[in-house]
């Protein structure tokens, strides 16, 4: 039968240039067992090899990376796991790779014959969230194609003096090194195991921007204002927005008063600054970030609304999703859009924000509801008094499927810079001669 | 995820000189019905959702006129360079109702997509088919007019930058890029380049026009923030006087404000602007105290 096909199979190799001509002959072969048509076949195995190149992709960009893309890097560990699938003994292969810019975990559903230590070059390459981190995926379609030792490439070792100003730590983290001072501390009693266990949880903060921390190793002598340097503290995530987590592996020390980089007095004083929402929107996730713009949009679910008693969804006609007929509690919150002219980012306003920001109170809101026997009412009073507005509003950011999204920690009307901003700007425009 | 597109900052002479458009810049797939469309400003922002706030100077019921469907609202929103125009039918009914009741003039608010409309060549009007549209306070049109003016003078400064180097398509493509800003917005700026033929005169006219509408709200921007210290001051001696240690009561506050000669969304705008700076607090809801 193959002799029927050569002229075909001779076709496809000459349109796939560079594709080992067995492996072409063996995929052809196998669809042709499958009495697939001839014309299917042939378009098959050419999408299949010739599958459009995806851009390369560094890792620190892998969270943003398109849904197949090539990447370069050193493997840095590789485990074969092997588990039942449908019957069927499957062997996958699990590790991490790093290139230049970071390290990440990879999952090989195919044998690619991977080897410790090896430098390769990863071909339609996709990524999937696991455990709220990126994770790189070799799949059916994924080509490795190994390449010739490279000492530029960083090897294990490197990645534990990696050392960040706090901002620039992101998801392709998995051990950093920085230096920050705490800003907030407290203890906890947590049982893990059955065991009882004394954690240290607080925020560490630099002149770039802060992150907040669990120390499950004891801090003797670190209080609310000490400058600490640290080494290989591992980086857990949550919504995109990275967390700092000491352990057995990561080591740290106060850091004398004169080597610190930054001055602790803008640190304590806590004063919120707010930074364009487009710097917002590159980031998968901000501790702690504040910003400044119009509401140009308030969101239907804004106003009076009901949630289940049991589990705090969101409940419409006294019906929860997981607990059935319940009474449900009233609460106020407001969903709105806030766009400051270089971005746009979802924020939301729990109760108390919400009551601060619409200006009148739940029972109110309530009030106006009943007055107008209309569930809209206090979304539609909302819109009038919220839209184009100026807010200031500070809490965690994270980007969804939906946006990037604000949950308020406070807000407030920005202050009355308005005629230092005008002096500043008529200084950049002197008047014509 | 399809981004939502930022409501861009402008003023109205530029807005109205936008006449370049496009169906898609980014896709390249042109049956991306997704793609937004999109007009390029002569300082190069790609503009699909614009933010203005104004004066609305002149609403007019288009639809009254014979022939005409039925509901049919144009406006005329003036910043201090020009006016924009907006329209809005039966598919935009709240704004409509909006501009229905309105009153004339008022400080007002538009959130909405800007609209291109070439009934034959040479003759191109732009205007806004609004989302949104509220009041809004003289303050907040001050501060649009600031956030607008910054924004605009950072675009004229690139421009002015990329001219005087004297590059030209790849190295001048290649130089945005090493700015950090990205292919869209790069594009957009070459394509602006390109079609208006901007040039120094342009830009430093542009910079005459923005100077001089700084000026225009530059009095108003002083006395308004005069009179809200003014506003917060009364405030904070009344709550002084009246309180007998248990705080007061939000009503008695207005009427002795009222007294004096504020008005109640005057006092109220104070009330607010006082407790976000921390300088009172509410003990119990409807009740104020001094810190």
């Amino acid at each position: 039968m193959n002799d029927k096909y050569a002229p075909h199979i001779e076709e496809l190799a000459k349109a796939l240039d560079g594709i080992d001509r067995d492996d072409i002959k063996n995929e052809f072969n196998k669809l042709i067992k499958f009495r697939v048509p001839l014309e299917e076949a042939k378009r098959t195995v050419l999408n299949k090899f010739s599958s459009k190149e995806g851009p390369e992709t560094k890792i620190k960009d892998i969270s943003q990376a398109p849904k197949s893309f090539t990447l370069k890097g050193r493997l840095i560990s590789v485990e074969e796991r092997s588990f039942v699938l449908k019957g069927e003994a499957v062997n996958l292969y699990s590790g991490k790779i790093a290139d230049e810019t970071g390290v990440c975990f990879f999952t090989a559903w195919n044998d690619f014959s991977l080897k410790e230590g090896d430098i390769i070059r990863i071909h339609n390459a996709y990524m999937k969230h696991w455990n709220n981190r990126p994770e790189i995926n070799f799949g059916q379609r994924s080509v490795v194609e190994k390449l010739p030792e490279d000492p530029s490439m960083p090897k294990n070792e490197q990645l534990f003096t990696r050392s960040k100003k706090i901002i620039e730590i992101n998801s392709s983290d998995m051990l950093v090194s920085s230096q920050g001072m705490v800003t907030e501390m407290y203890h906890r009693d947590v049982n893990i195991k059955g065991k009882d266990t004394k954690i240290l949880e607080g925020v560490i903060a630099d002149e770039t921007g802060k992150l907040p921390f669990t120390s499950w190793l004891p801090m003797d002598g670190v209080d609310i204002g000490s400058v600490i340097c640290f080494k290989a503290a591992h980086v857990r995530l949550f919504r995109g927005i990275p967390s700092l987590n000491f352990t057995n592996e990561s080591s740290w020390e106060m850091l004398p008063k004169d080597q610190c980089l930054f001055s602790k007095q803008d640190l304590i004083s806590d004063e919120p600054k707010s930074i364009p929402i487009a710097f917002v929107l590159e980031k998968d996730g901000i501790f702690d970030v504040a910003v400044t713009g119009n509401i140009i949009s308030v969101r239907p679910g804004s106003g009076i609304i009901e949630r289940c008693p049991v589990c705090n969804r969101v409940i419409q006609n006294n019906i929860c999703r997981a607990h059935g007929t319940v009474t449900g509690v009233k609460d106020m919150r407001i969903k709105a859009i806030l766009d400051d002219g270089t971005g746009a980012v979802y924020i939301m306003l729990n109760k108390e924000l919400s009551e601060t920001v619409f200006g009148k109170s739940m029972d109110e809101a309530e009030n106006i509801m009943k007055a107008s026997m209309s569930k809209d009412a206090v979304f539609e009073s909302m819109k009038r008094s919220l839209i184009g507005s100026y807010l200031s509003v500070r809490g965690n950011s994270s980007k969804s499927e939906f946006g990037t999204t604000i949950v308020a920690r406070s807000v407030w009307l920005p202050e009355d810079d308005l005629l230092s901003r005008l002096e500043c700007l008529l200084l950049k425009l002197p008047e014509d001669d | 995820m399809a981004e939502r597109e930022v409501a861009q900052r402008l003023f109205a002479r530029e807005f109205n000189d936008s006449t370049l458009s496009l169906t898609s810049v980014s896709s390249d797939d042109s049956s991306d019905v997704n793609s937004p469309n999109l007009l390029i400003s002569p300082t190069g922002v790609r503009i699909n959702r614009v933010f203005v706030a104004g004066v609305i100077t002149e609403v007019e019921n288009l639809g009254s006129e014979a022939g005409k469907e039925r509901d049919l609202w144009r406006a005329r929103i003036s910043d201090p360079t020009g006016v924009f125009i907006v329209y809005a039918g039966q598919y935009q009914p709240e704004a409509a109702i909006f501009l229905s009741t309105v009153e004339v003039p008022s400080y007002v608010g538009v959130v909405g997509k800007a609209r291109i409309y070439e009934p034959e060549k040479g003759s191109v009007f732009i205007s806004i088919r609004p989302e949104e549209i509220n009041d809004v306070e003289s303050a907040t049109r001050d501060r649009w007019v600031v956030d607008t003016a910054d924004l605009t003078l950072k675009r004229l400064d690139l421009l002015s930058e990329l001219l005087s180097s004297g590059m030209h398509g790849d190295d001048l493509a290649d130089s945005l890029k090493m700015k950090g800003i990205d292919f869209d917005s790069s594009e957009a700026i070459l394509d602006s380049l390109e079609f208006y033929g901007t040039d120094q005169e342009y830009i430093s006219e542009f910079k005459q026009s923005i100077r001089e509408s700084l000026l225009s709200i530059k009095e108003n921007a002083g006395v308004q923030i005069k009179q809200n210290e003014d506003t917060e001051n009364v405030i904070l001696e009344i709550l002084k006087e009246l309180d007998q240690g248990k705080g007061v009561q939000y009503s008695c506050l207005l009427e002795e404000a009222k007294l004096r000669g504020i008005r109640e969304d005057v006092s109220d705008t104070g009330v607010r602007s006082l407790l976000a700076k921390g300088e009172c607090y509410e003990p119990k809801i409807g009740i104020l105290k001094l810190i």
